[in-house]
């Protein structure tokens, strides 16, 4: 134990612990959206809305490590002295073990900042799975360098770790100024990182199709957006840049969103005739968390604030409220503390491309839990409807064998998907999506479906969601691995369950790979800055 | 020291156990007002379905659950009002009549279906049928508790309570019944030919199935 613990290292060494553990805890928390079998650990780790103490914790030991850089500057005279006059001694071996182990601290903290600052700023370099592993190194380490002083000199270790034991000649105790100033900074101010989107303006009388098909030369005049968005399921790496492109005519806002996907999914939780009956295919179906069968989507959130962690909604864990039913999943809810809401644009490749819409939805303050719904989704709603729906093709749920509600009028209905069956889901152009008066009610004498029949889940009961919910035309396209998809909405619906499109609007984007919940995000806010500002 | 390396050691597998021994929770059904009823009287666990009726452990009364499958209990077939002495018939649209339908129609339906195991079916009072409605609910849903009555529309359902004096526009047809508004939650009163939704109740099945008021029995499972 060679260092010499004066105060000002004692409180340097103090705040890394603190800063070190509270990025651990909320990371580890973090990192269990897009590796799930870190919920093994789940009952270890904090619970809530996590994003800001993790950023706060990354603003902390980032100023604790510059702090530290000027401190060892600052001794170096000292050091050069006190070496001159210094015998030489002997190293035992446990002094050498401590030393290399103090040693690997250095390059955790470097990669651990590094990565976590690329991640922070949405770089487009994938870094997240060196922050995690940097992350199971500090596990490493605490277990190494705590561990070690304690076994090798017990309690008395961890006591000279936290009372200084030599005076310092000059007390250097500002040098902790920059971890409070960076805490301060980030905290006092409420900052709420973001990037600018300049929205330009075109004329009113500029007919822009709502088709997926970014054909009008408007588009070449929008200034075009690229932010990696990272930790979904099924994309490569979890990644997918999204490139986004804003218009305005004074009335409506126009989004032209592409994102690469390899795969166009559209096979929605079928169902397979087997020897029990009809089956939903699904993998995590069953805990609100599928992973395979289930179309794309892409989620646009709007908000007029650009807190991180989804505009605050983000609130990790099983359970993070005790007063609400936890989740299947164990990964959290959306929700928002402040009572406001932010807008929840939610288009899906099956249930609302073929209606010509993007769900329009809500992230409010959670609602009371029912106890006939086995799914509580906290804050996340639908904006209501007068009427239009999408059902799905079960009388009731079950993992293991349901009833349809209706069945094919002619069996040629639903020939193509037999075929797409044989081809080994090779078949593009399949809608999955079947029309209510094209089926009649389930009727056992009518189930005549040998085995392995495959019948699409998702059923148009009417065309399209009429009133608040219809707010947002999109229409998506899959061409050579990428979707392209456009949306157009009023600046301004008058809903109380909308958010206002201006100048200040922060947005958020999230793409699924075929799958329910597990979508990719990024870090800071992209800030809407529309070129002409209206009355 | 191999003592202290025994206790890091105990901490790593004391942590490891409580990681273990407290797995991401699965939620169970919360008590509720309302219990499921399939179709053969027989009481449902919360989470299960499909069902039939609703029984109120509050009211103790037994509700129809309306369907989407086209059967007599679908939830968007439309009746007038008719008790075979007042009323008009056949005003409303279903597919189960060859003519169109009204409130009769379907109590007869139901008696002889003997619907969740009950005979005595008919239109609810507008005290029981105010009951129903619940403002908790989702933006655009019918004032109703919607995860135990699903398939309720956004619109009025008919009382037994007839011999209603109109006004206003329908001043001029004179007699009418009292429905509930699940929009708002109100009363309101309807000509007899209005085609308007139903959703009938049954008093016998606290008597028959006595010790529900005391608490849920048996359960039928998923």
């Amino acid at each position: 134990m060679a260092v010499k613990l004066t105060i000002s290292w004692i409180l340097l060494h103090g705040f890394v612990i603190a800063f070190v553990l509270i990025n651990l805890a909320s990371g580890l928390r973090i990192a269990t959206l897009s590796k799930p079998w870190l919920l093994e650990l789940s009952a270890l780790l904090p619970q809530g809305a996590l994003h800001w103490l993790h950023i706060a914790g990354g603003f902390g030991l980032s100023a604790t490590a510059i702090a530290y850089v000027i401190y060892r500057f600052n001794q170096r005279p000292q050091r050069a002295t006190e070496a001159k006059g210094k015998t030489p001694t002997t190293e035992t071996l446990s002094d050498k073990f401590h030393r290399s182990i103090t040693w690997l601290a250095y390059p955790l903290v470097v990669l651990s900042l590094l990565t976590g600052w690329l991640k922070f700023f949405d770089s487009a370099l994938s870094v997240t799975d060196i922050h995690f592993y940097a992350a199971l190194g500090f596990v490493l380490y605490l277990l190494l360098h705590a561990g070690g002083y304690f076994i090798q000199y017990g309690w008395p270790a961890l006591k000279r770790a936290f009372i200084p034991s030599v005076a310092e000649s000059k007390p250097s105790w500002i040098i902790a100024l920059p971890a409070v100033a960076g805490l301060l900074l980030w905290y006092g101010i409420g900052y709420q990182p973001s990037r600018d989107l300049p929205v330009k303006r075109i004329p009113l009388t500029t007919l822009m199709t709502i088709d997926g098909i970014t054909n009008e030369p408007e588009w070449n005049k929008a200034q075009a957006f690229t932010i990696l968005t990272r930790g979904g399921a099924n994309f490569t790496n979890g990644e997918t840049p999204v490139t986004i492109k804003v218009l305005e005519n004074g009335t409506e806002a126009f989004f032209n969103i592409t994102w690469q996907d390899t795969s166009k999914s559209l096979e929605h939780l079928p169902l397979v005739k087997t020897s029990q009956g009809w089956q939903v295919k699904q993998n995590g179906f069953n805990q609100f968390d599928e992973i395979d069968y289930y179309e794309d989507k892409l989620a646009i959130m709007l908000s007029d604030q650009c807190a991180p962690g989804g505009g605050g909604t983000v609130h990790l864990g099983p359970k993070p409220f005790t007063d609400r039913p936890a989740n299947f999943h164990g990964k959290g809810y959306h929700y928002s503390d402040d009572g406001k809401v932010r807008d929840i644009w939610h288009w899906k490749a099956v249930r609302t491309n073929n209606m010509h819409l993007a769900d329009d939805n809500f992230f409010g303050p959670p609602v009371k839990s029912r106890p006939g719904d086995r799914r509580y989704a906290a804050g996340y709603i639908a904006d209501g409807k007068e009427s239009g729906a999408y059902v799905m093709n079960w009388q009731w749920y079950k993992p293991e064998v349901i009833v349809p509600k209706r069945l094919p009028k002619h069996d040629e209905l639903i020939a193509p998907y037999q075929l797409n069956n044989e081809l080994g889901h090779k078949t593009n152009n399949l809608p999955w999506v079947i029309s209510w008066f094209d089926y009649t009610p389930y009727l056992a004498e009518n189930d005549h479906y040998p085995i392995g029949t495959v019948m699409p889940s998702v059923i148009y009961r009417s065309n399209r969601f009429e009133g608040d919910r219809a707010n947002v035309r999109a229409h998506g396209q899959w061409k050579d691995g990428m979707w392209t998809l456009e949306l157009a909405r009023q600046l301004n619906t008058q809903s109380q369950y909308d958010v206002i499109l201006q100048t200040g609007t922060c947005l958020w984007v999230s793409a699924f790979d075929h799958s329910q919940v597990a979508h990719t995000r990024h870090q800071q806010a992209i800030r809407l800055i529309f070129e002409k500002e209206h009355d | 020291m191999i003592r202290r390396a025994i206790g890091i050691i105990g901490l790593l597998v004391a942590a490891w156990l409580i990681a273990l021994l407290n797995p991401v929770p699965q939620e169970q059904p919360s008590p509720s007002r309302w219990i499921k009823i399939n179709a053969q009287g027989q009481i449902m666990s919360s989470w299960s379905g499909p069902w039939t009726c609703v029984y109120d452990t509050k009211t103790q009364l037994l509700w129809e659950v309306k369907t989407d499958n086209e059967s007599i209990h679908d939830g968007y077939w439309t009746y007038s009002w008719n008790d075979g002495t007042r009323g008009i018939e056949n005003k409303g649209d279903c597919y189960f009549e060859k003519e169109r339908c009204d409130t009769l129609d379907l109590i007869m339906r139901v008696k002889t279906e003997k619907t969740c195991g009950l005979d005595n079916w008919r239109l609810p009072s507008s005290k029981e049928l105010l009951s129903l409605v619940s403002r908790d609910t989702k933006p655009g849903e019918p004032l109703i508790a919607k995860d135990f009555f699903p398939q309720t529309k956004r619109g009025d359902y008919w009382t037994k309570d007839s011999q209603q004096q109109l006004t206003g526009t329908f001043k001029y047809l004179k007699e009418g019944a009292m429905a509930v508004d699940f929009v708002n939650g109100s009363l309101t009163k309807l000509p007899y030919r209005n085609a308007t939704f139903v959703r009938l109740v049954n008093t016998g099945y606290a008597a028959r199935e006595r010790p529900l008021s005391k608490g849920v029995r048996s359960i039928t499972p998923d």
